[in-house]
Order: C-alpha cells, then sequence, then structure tokens
C-alpha cells in the first residue's frame, strides 16, 4: 500500500516536474515508537503516506514496540546502538531531561525558532511542560495526555440506577453497590505499577499541599512528613470495600483495559488514549463515559486538579538523516495533519486545531476538563526521578492490593527511597 | 561426569595442531571470555552504557549487599531450585518407574510426556499465563465448574502464589527431559536383580528404594547438577510468565539483572550482579561436584 | 522380558492407567490450546472446554500476517541453522585436537572450553551487548548466531570429546602410518566416525538455539529480524487481549515443531539423554 503511492508519486513528479532522473537515493527516517494500532495509529499510518506522497525522496520507516516492552528495553536498546533511529517517541519532563544528559536527545530550538514554534499553544514550550530543557527545545510536543480519569460503563451504571458521584462518599456507595451485586467495580492492569499508580498520584495530589508533594518526590522531605499517609489511606478504603480485581498485580494495562471493554468490570482508571484504543478493543455498541476523580477534601489546594502530561516526538543527537527528520516533523505539526491527529483521538498541542477538528465526544469532554482544572498535575514517572516515582507507586499498589497497610507500606516506602543515595 | 577412558598416544604433536582448536577457541573467546573479562572490569564502575565507565571501587557490590530484591532474588532462586527438584527430577524420575514398560502404548506415552520439552520456555510461559489466568483460565474454570469458587485464584497476580505457579509450570516442561534421563538408565538395570529381590518376597516400593534408586545414583548426580545450574539461567519462563512480579515475588538474579541493566540504565551496577550471579553458580557447582565424587569414593 | 502379545496383569492395567492418566493431563494444556485456536474470543471464554461452535480457520491467517510469523520463522531457521553448524563443527575439530593432538596449553585450553557448561549466560548480557555494539553487530543476525554457537560450545565439545575418547583410534593411526596429514585424516576418518554423534548434539544445540529469548530480546531491535520466541513475546504484548490470535499465533509456531519432533522422536530423545549421560 505504501509503496505503491509512493511508487505512483514518484512517478506524478516526475511527469508533472519532468525531472530527468529520480532523486539519487531514498532518505529512509527511522522512526520508533510504542503505538500499536487503534485509531491514533490509523491517523499516523494516514499522515505518514501523506508524508510520504508530498516528499517523495524520503520514506518514514516506523519501529513499533508494544507500550510495555518500549519502555522496558525497546527504546533504550535503540538509543545506544549503532543504528540509532533518526526519531523517537518519548514523554515530556524527567525522562526526556534524562536523555539529554545522556546525548540522545538533540537541540533543535534553531530549527523551531524559524517560526514552527508559534504553531504551538503558548504553553507548549517551557520546562513546566518538560519539552525544553535549560531552555532549549528538545521535543516536538504531539499530544497532550490526561493521564488519569474514571470511565465507566454506561449501561452497568444504569442497570443499578448509578450515576457519576461527585464526592469520595458518594464514589464509595457507588462502589460498594457494585460490589455488593458480583460485579468488579474498578479493574486496573498495574503489573507495570504506573498505571494505578498515576491514579494515586492524583489522589495524592488532592490531599497533600504541591510544595510538599513536590518535596517528596524529589526526596527533601520523607513521604510520611509530607502527609501521604492519607492517600494510602483513601487506597485501603477503596480496597476494603473490594473496589479492585483481584488479580491487579498480575494484569497488564492493555488486558486491563480490555476487561473494562468487555463488561468484565464497570471502572477503569486510565488515561485518554484509552478512546484512541477503544476502536480496537471495545464493540461498537459499547457505552461508555468519564469522571474526573471525585473530589475528595472541597478546601484542599486544588480539589479539582487534573492529572496529565505531554508526549512528543525527539529527534536523536545521532540521527543519520536529520534533515530529512525535522522535514516530517514539520509536516505532522502542520494544522492539516494535526486534525487528522485530533480525529484519530488525541488532543493536539497545535493551536485551534481542537477547535477545527471533529472530535471524538470523549475527546471533547477531556478537553474542557482540562478547561475546569485549577490545577495541572504532572504524573511523577515524567517529572521526578523515576526510583522514586516507581517506589511510590509500588507502596499504593501495596496498599490497593491488600498486600500492605498504609502504614507499613509508607515505611517501606521511605526505607526504600532513603537507600537510594 | 567425563570419561573415563585414558588418552590414548596422540596422533602428531607440535603448536600447529591448535589450528584444530583455533575457531572454536576464538568464537568463545570472543563471546563468552572477553565479556566474562570485561564484566570484571564494569562491575567496578558506575555506567549507563552510553556514557565513559566511571570507576566506583567497590560501590556496587555494597549496594547490592544491601539491595532487598537482589538478596530476595536469590531466595526465590533458591525456592525454584528446589521445587524443580521435585516436580522435574523427582516427578521424572517416578514416570519413568512408572512409564518403563514393553507394552504397548507406554511408548507413545512417553512420547507426549516428553513432548513439552520440544516447546520454547517462551510459548509454554505465555500459554500457562492462560492456563493460569483469573477469569478465565482454564485451572480456574474447572474449579469453578466442581463449585469450588473460593478455591479460584489469581495465580500469577498473588505474591503468595505465583512462583509456585511458576515451579508448575517449570516441571510441566521438564519433567519429560528427566523421565527421558532416568528412563535410559532403567532399561540398563538386569531384569534379574528386580527377578531376584521379587524372590526375596521385596514388594514393587522396597524394590525401588532397594535397587532403582541405589542403580540411577549417577543419573540422579548428573540432572541435580543441570536442576541447579539450569535453575539459576532460569529466564525465559519467569520474564514470560510474570516478569518478576508482582511486588517482586518472582524476581530471580537474571531478571533482576535485565531490569537494573536496561529498564534502569545502570549496566555498571548490573554488571556487578552478574559478576556476583557467576561466582554463586560456579562455587555452588564446584561444592556440588566435590561432595557428589566424595558419595562416589565412599561406595567404592 | 515377557513378550508383548502376553496377557497384562492387573498390576500392569493400573499401571497403564494411571500412567495414561497422567500424561493425558499433562498433555491437555497443548490440546486445550490447538482447540481454542479455532474459537472466536466470546467463545473461549464461555465455553472453555468445548469443541468450536464453528472452526476458524481464518484466525490462523489472520496471526499469520498480523504477527508477521512467516518472517519470524525465517529469521529463526537462518539464526538457528547458521549457529547450529558454526558450534557442531567448531567443537567437533576442538574435540579433535584435545582428544588426539597435542599441541602447547592443551589441558588448560581444554578446561577453559568448559567454563560454559556451568555459567548460565545471563551473566554475560550487559558486557556482550557492549561488544556487539562495538563490533557494529548489533541489530544483525550475527548477534544472535555467533553469541549463540559460541554458548553452545562448552557442551558440544564435552560431548565430543567424550564421543572420541570412546572410539578406537585404530584407523586413524592406520592412515597416519600411510601418510596422511592431519587435516586428511580429521576429514576422511574421523569425521566420519563421529557423524551420529554430532548430529545429536545438532538436534539439541537447535532445540536450544530455537528457544533462546534473552539475546534476542537485547540483540535485535528491528522487527524484521527477530526470531520466533521474542516475536511470540511482543505478539502477546500487543494481542494479549484477543485470546484466539494468540492460541493461533502459539499453535502456528509450536505446532509444526512437535510434529517434528515426533518424527523424530527417537533422535531427539537420543540426544537429549547423551547430554545428561556420564
Amino acid at each position: 500500500m505504501r509503496l505503491h503511492m509512493t511508487t505512483t508519486s514518484v512517478l506524478a513528479v516526475l511527469a508533472t516536474a519532468g525531472f530527468a532522473t529520480i532523486a539519487a537515493a531514498q532518505t529512509e527516517v527511522r522512526f520508533t515508537h510504542a503505538m500499536t494500532g487503534g485509531s491514533n495509529r490509523a491517523a499516523l499510518d494516514e499522515i505518514i503516506a501523506n508524508f510520504e506522497a508530498a516528499n517523495p525522496g524520503i520514506t518514514i520507516n516506523q519501529i513499533v514496540f508494544d507500550d510495555d516492552i518500549y519502555q522496558d528495553t525497546g527504546l533504550i536498546t535503540q538509543l545506544q546502538s549503532n543504528e540509532v533511529p533518526d526519531i523517537y517517541f518519548q514523554w515530556a519532563g524527567f525522562p526526556l531531561s534524562r536523555d539529554v544528559e545522556a546525548g540522545f536527545a538533540a537541540d533543535i530550538s534553531a530549527e523551531m525558532g524559524a517560526g514552527w514554534s508559534d504553531r504551538f499553544i503558548e504553553s507548549a514550550f517551557t520546562d513546566g511542560a518538560g519539552t525544553t530543557v535549560n531552555g532549549a527545545i528538545h521535543m516536538v510536543p504531539l499530544s497532550l495526555d490526561v493521564t488519569n480519569t474514571i470511565w465507566y460503563n454506561v449501561d452497568i451504571f444504569e442497570e443499578y440506577g448509578l450515576t457519576p458521584p461527585e464526592t469520595w462518599e458518594e464514589f464509595k456507595a457507588v462502589i460498594t453497590t457494585l460490589a455488593e451485586n458480583g460485579e468488579t467495580p474498578i479493574v486496573t492492569g498495574n503489573n507495570e505499577f504506573w498505571p494505578l499508580g498515576n491514579w494515586a498520584s492524583h489522589i495524592a495530589a488532592r490531599v497533600v499541599p504541591a510544595d510538599q508533594f513536590d518535596a517528596a518526590l524529589r526526596q527533601e522531605m520523607t513521604f510520611a512528613e509530607a502527609g501521604f499517609l492519607r492517600p494510602l489511606e483513601l487506597l485501603e478504603e477503596l480496597h476494603e470495600i473490594g473496589a479492585f480485581n483481584r488479580d491487579m498485580q498480575g494484569l497488564g494495562a492493555d488486558p486491563g483495559m480490555a476487561t473494562f471493554f468487555q463488561g468484565a468490570a464497570v471502572m477503569h482508571p486510565i488515561g485518554s488514549w484509552l478512546v484512541g484504543l477503544a476502536a480496537d478493543l471495545a464493540d461498537d455498541d459499547f457505552r461508555y463515559s468519564q469522571f474526573d476523580t471525585p473530589v475528595i477534601d472541597p478546601d484542599a489546594e486544588a480539589p479539582q486538579s487534573v492529572i496529565g502530561v505531554t508526549t512528543g516526538l525527539v529527534v536523536h543527537a545521532q540521527a543519520p538523516n536529520r534533515e530529512a527528520a525535522i522535514t516530517f516533523l514539520d509536516f505532522l505539526t502542520t494544522p492539516e495533519s494535526q486534525v487528522l491527529w485530533a480525529e484519530g483521538g488525541s488532543l493536539s498541542p497545535v493551536e485551534g486545531v481542537t477547535d477545527m477538528a471533529e472530535m471524538d465526544p470523549q475527546m471533547e469532554s477531556m478537553a474542557e476538563m482540562l478547561g475546569n482544572a485549577d490545577a495541572m498535575v504532572p504524573p511523577p514517572d515524567t517529572t521526578y526521578p523515576l526510583a522514586v516515582a516507581e517506589a511510590w507507586y509500588q507502596a499504593a499498589a501495596f496498599v490497593a492490593s491488600g498486600e500492605r497497610s498504609p502504614e507499613d507500606a509508607l515505611d517501606w516506602l521511605d526505607t526504600t527511597v532513603a537507600a537510594l543515595n | 561426569m567425563g570419561a573415563r577412558t585414558s588418552r590414548p598416544a596422540p596422533i602428531a604433536t607440535g603448536a600447529v595442531n591448535l589450528l584444530f582448536a583455533a575457531p572454536a577457541l576464538l568464537l568463545f573467546g570472543m563471546f563468552v571470555l572477553l565479556p566474562l573479562a570485561t564484566s570484571l572490569y564494569y562491575a567496578f564502575t558506575s555506567w549507563n552504557g552510553f556514557t565513559q565507565p566511571e570507576w566506583i571501587g567497590l560501590s556496587n557490590f555494597r549496594r547490592a549487599a544491601a539491595d532487598p530484591v537482589h538478596l530476595r532474588a536469590y531466595l526465590h532462586v533458591t525456592i525454584y531450585i528446589l521445587g524443580t527438584l521435585v516436580l522435574e527430577v523427582g516427578f521424572g524420575l517416578l514416570m519413568a518407574v512408572l512409564l518403563n514398560s514393553q507394552r504397548r502404548g507406554f511408548g507413545l506415552m512417553r512420547g507426549f510426556f516428553f513432548s513439552p520439552m520440544v516447546l520454547s520456555m517462551t510459548a509454554a510461559g505465555l500459554l500457562w499465563t492462560f492456563v493460569l489466568d483469573y477469569r478465565s483460565g482454564l485451572i480456574n474454570s474447572v474449579l469453578r465448574g466442581f463449585g469450588l469458587d473460593d478455591w479460584a485464584q489469581p495465580w500469577l497476580s498473588q505474591p503468595g502464589t505465583a512462583l509456585g505457579a511458576i515451579v508448575l509450570v517449570s516441571g510441566w516442561r521438564f519433567a519429560g527431559f528427566y523421565m527421558i534421563i532416568f528412563f535410559a538408565a532403567l532399561r540398563r538395570i538386569p531384569r534379574s536383580v528386580y527377578e531376584a529381590a521379587t524372590l526375596d518376597g521385596a514388594g514393587p516400593v522396597r524394590q525401588f528404594f532397594t535397587i532403582t534408586l541405589p542403580m540411577l545414583r549417577r543419573q540422579t548426580l548428573t540432572c541435580v547438577l543441570l536442576a541447579v545450574t539450569g535453575g539459576f539461567a532460569g529466564f525465559d519462563l519467569f520474564f514470560a510468565m510474570t516478569n518478576g512480579g508482582p511486588f517482586n515475588a518472582t524476581e530471580v538474579p537474571a531478571t533482576w539483572i535485565i531490569k537494573q541493566g536496561f529498564d534502569n540504565n545502570q549496566l555498571g551496577y548490573a554488571t556487578a550482579l552478574t559478576v556476583i550471579l557467576a561466582v554463586v553458580v560456579m562455587v555452588v557447582s564446584l561444592i556440588y561436584l566435590r561432595m557428589s565424587e566424595r558419595v562416589d569414593a565412599v561406595r567404592y | 522380558m515377557p513378550s508383548v502379545t502376553d496377557r497384562r496383569s492387573p498390576g500392569e492395567w493400573v499401571q497403564f492407567a494411571v500412567g495414561g492418566l497422567i500424561v493425558a493431563a499433562m498433555f491437555y494444556p497443548t490440546v486445550w490450546m490447538v482447540l481454542s485456536a479455532f474459537k472466536t474470543n466470546r467463545e473461549i471464554f464461555r465455553d472453555p472446554f468445548g469443541l468450536p461452535d464453528q472452526w476458524l480457520w481464518g484466525n490462523f491467517a489472520e496471526a499469520w500476517t498480523e504477527g508477521r510469523l512467516g518472517s519470524l520463522y525465517l529469521n529463526s531457521i537462518i539464526v538457528t541453522a547458521s549457529a547450529v553448524t558454526i558450534s557442531v563443527f567448531f567443537a567437533t575439530a576442538a574435540a579433535f585436537a584435545f582428544s588426539r593432538l597435542e599441541f602447547p596449553f592443551r589441558r588448560t585450553l581444554h578446561r577453559l572450553m568448559l567454563i560454559g557448561l556451568l555459567l548460565p549466560p545471563p551473566v554475560v548480557a550487559i558486557p556482550l551487548f557492549s561488544i556487539l555494539r562495538d563490533l557494529d553487530l548489533l541489530n544483525t543476525r550475527w548477534a544472535l548466531i555467533l553469541p549463540g554457537a559460541a554458548w553452545s560450545l562448552s557442551l558440544t565439545v564435552f560431548i565430543m570429546y567424550g564421543y572420541f575418547q570412546q572410539v578406537r583410534t585404530d584407523m586413524e593411526e592406520a592412515a597416519m602410518l600411510e601418510g596422511a596429514n592431519t587435516w586428511q585424516i580429521f576429514r576422511d576418518i574421523s569425521l566420519p566416525m563421529v557423524w551420529p554423534s554430532m548430529l545429536t548434539m545438532a538436534i539439541v544445540n537447535t532445540i536450544n538455539i530455537w528457544n533462546e529469548l534473552m539475546f534476542a530480546l537485547l540483540f535485535i531491535v528491528e522487527e524484521e529480524k527477530q526470531t520466533l520466541p521474542v516475536g511470540l513475546i511482543r505478539f502477546f504484548g500487543r494481542y494479549s487481549t484477543d485470546y484466539s490470535m494468540v492460541f493461533a499465533a502459539l499453535t502456528i509456531t509450536t505446532l509444526p515443531i512437535l510434529a517434528l519432533y515426533f518424527l523424530l522422536q527417537r533422535h531427539v530423545i537420543a540426544g537429549l539423554s547423551a547430554t545428561a549421560m556420564d
């Protein structure tokens, strides 16, 4: 298919422009990411096809990994190999700054300076957004991901006469109703710790003051001092009323999501990317919607904060085809391409795209949620030292799966983090 | 182990004969000995694989000694090895005795019993992930079918059962291998020995302990060594089924090394862990070999 | 030994029944895998034990193309065939040298080569990664062939040496007296003599290298060069929710191997038990 399109477009160029010879050699841009399927991937494939039609001298070779493998060994083995990818997918924030430090991520400030960066929304390039490191741009932002909201099965909610809860007590009442009727109220595929960890961080950010939250994850204060007992106790409350699936620690993130789409569980706390995967995993008549984690403490600093992260593409510092890579990234972030991208189920960081695109209603509501939030909290694993974030995630998993009490988990967490130094 | 025949006079002498061994030695040196030797250097460095390694002395080893997951990995691998001794070597021995018959059908049964051995650990692991699945796995379906709903467990998702489940799968895959080894040896025990024992009034159980087991001593020692060294190398099954989880409950040295090296980008530390693993395996095997040789010496 | 036509005693019937039951129970997961491969996802959940309502052969075609199983098979075949050939020939030559020839450091080098018998491959994974990178071999099939062959050498040399020690040297000595040089003796006399055991070792090494996962996971990045075990893991990651697809892929990748095994059963069993004997 792609080959066919390239060939025809080459011929078209030859015919119209009257080139004497075919451009010497095809430049192959190697682009590695973790979008294995779904409507995001379909949108990406379409954009790439358009690009290759418009740039006959360049082909894009996608090297695709399953999400977990990408993060575990897939990306790092590529970054270190002799044949590095020209472009790779990365999370903004800590992972990006670590790549910059290791010399993987190219500084693209110069290219961005020539008007390119003006296409993006105002907050796209800040150290806070995590796309720049020490003021230099190292990432082309591609999606704003809300990393946690609570998706629910509309049919099952209706069956038991439930409505999206607005307070923590209402939330627990919903869970109790479901559990008493033999449903699995919440499913999470937490074998890699981040799915629940993200949500736990969202809950924590609702009850722990922002500066203390930050200090604990930066190892400037113990988690106990920072007040992380409370979020762990909240998770324990959920565990005690039978909120979670029993196999959460053995289940992968994707199987967890599939369990939700199969109707084997009622709620699923995960990020906005669920929309992009629904096409693959859910039946056409599957009805779902979402609500943000209910307000826990109305008097807290940011009772309606949202947790989210920017993801984007990085040019490798040793990219053999830097120029072609930039050409592609430029094409990918034109408003035209971004409309396709947004319609595939992503929140585009390019100015005005959200209004132009005919987006999935779920994405619309996600965009709205972002607009109404009183604060944006980054997920710890993209902002703070990974080992600290992961220890916190694991502590949350201990409590939610009933392995340890909040006190024990907190002790374990502070001991583990102290040993990191 | 090792052929005991004495060496015949050489066909040729001289350094030029080294050429016959040279290809193997070069390959072995390049991809086995050289990495072993370089790990002795990397183990003392802080190294992320990309920048220059930085010499940090014994820090990695101090950290390894205090790394609770690393220490637990050795506990887990020990439990795993003990489990495989029962479910692979022990069960294999029993099945060798049970399937030791010239009757029609037994050859086929041995063939089937051995067949999991030719599947890759990866395929076996993935297959069993489904067999053990909480919601729709074969085992829980059977249990629920018998009305034992409470017995249905998320086998691979609980720290208490995950390691046991992996041992079970390992037993499933390898029991046939040990069965075949024991079977080959059983065939060489003269039937007259058993007949004499039967005349003396010894039943099958006593015959097993007084004749079969002693006659298979050498094979048993070999099998135990294979199970122990193989157990320390265990990676595939763990990676395919739990990748060390839940909560590091199935973390073994190999999975922890790979995680430290490639997930966490700490190749120096991970290399130190490999050095420790190499030393542990060598020491355990050498002690074992020495002990088993002494057993030989006592008997003869 | 009673002849096969004798009537079986009650004890033998019990032995047959107990053995049959255990073997059937242990083989059942394999049967379950094959049957499930023909079902829809829904049917696997609803009726895990029954025969498929409809035999969906299409599952296999879909798994074959979606999982690029053809290319995985090809890579596994290339890697395994090359590594096995290299390891068996190199090891046989070395075993010949260690058992028939005399040269400086012979004993030391021989012992050195046996180190691999006791070492698990994970201990070199990391330095090997950087060595392969320096040699520019990462992400090529050589990254699996060469280490795969190298790690098979210890066992192969060990076993081949044992065979050489068992085989009498008369023919080789006779050839030597007739003026044949060492290479000719090796090629024309020794190799044909130990040929059967080389085949045995080829089978053993094939099983090991065909199934190798860790090196394949770390040293190969591109999908086009991946081998079956890694491909299966990745397929599982991608389709972990689509049971029928995973079962179809598992069936496609294991059934031919199982069939081959049942065909070559005698040799496989002889080979594997030889590695553990004596």
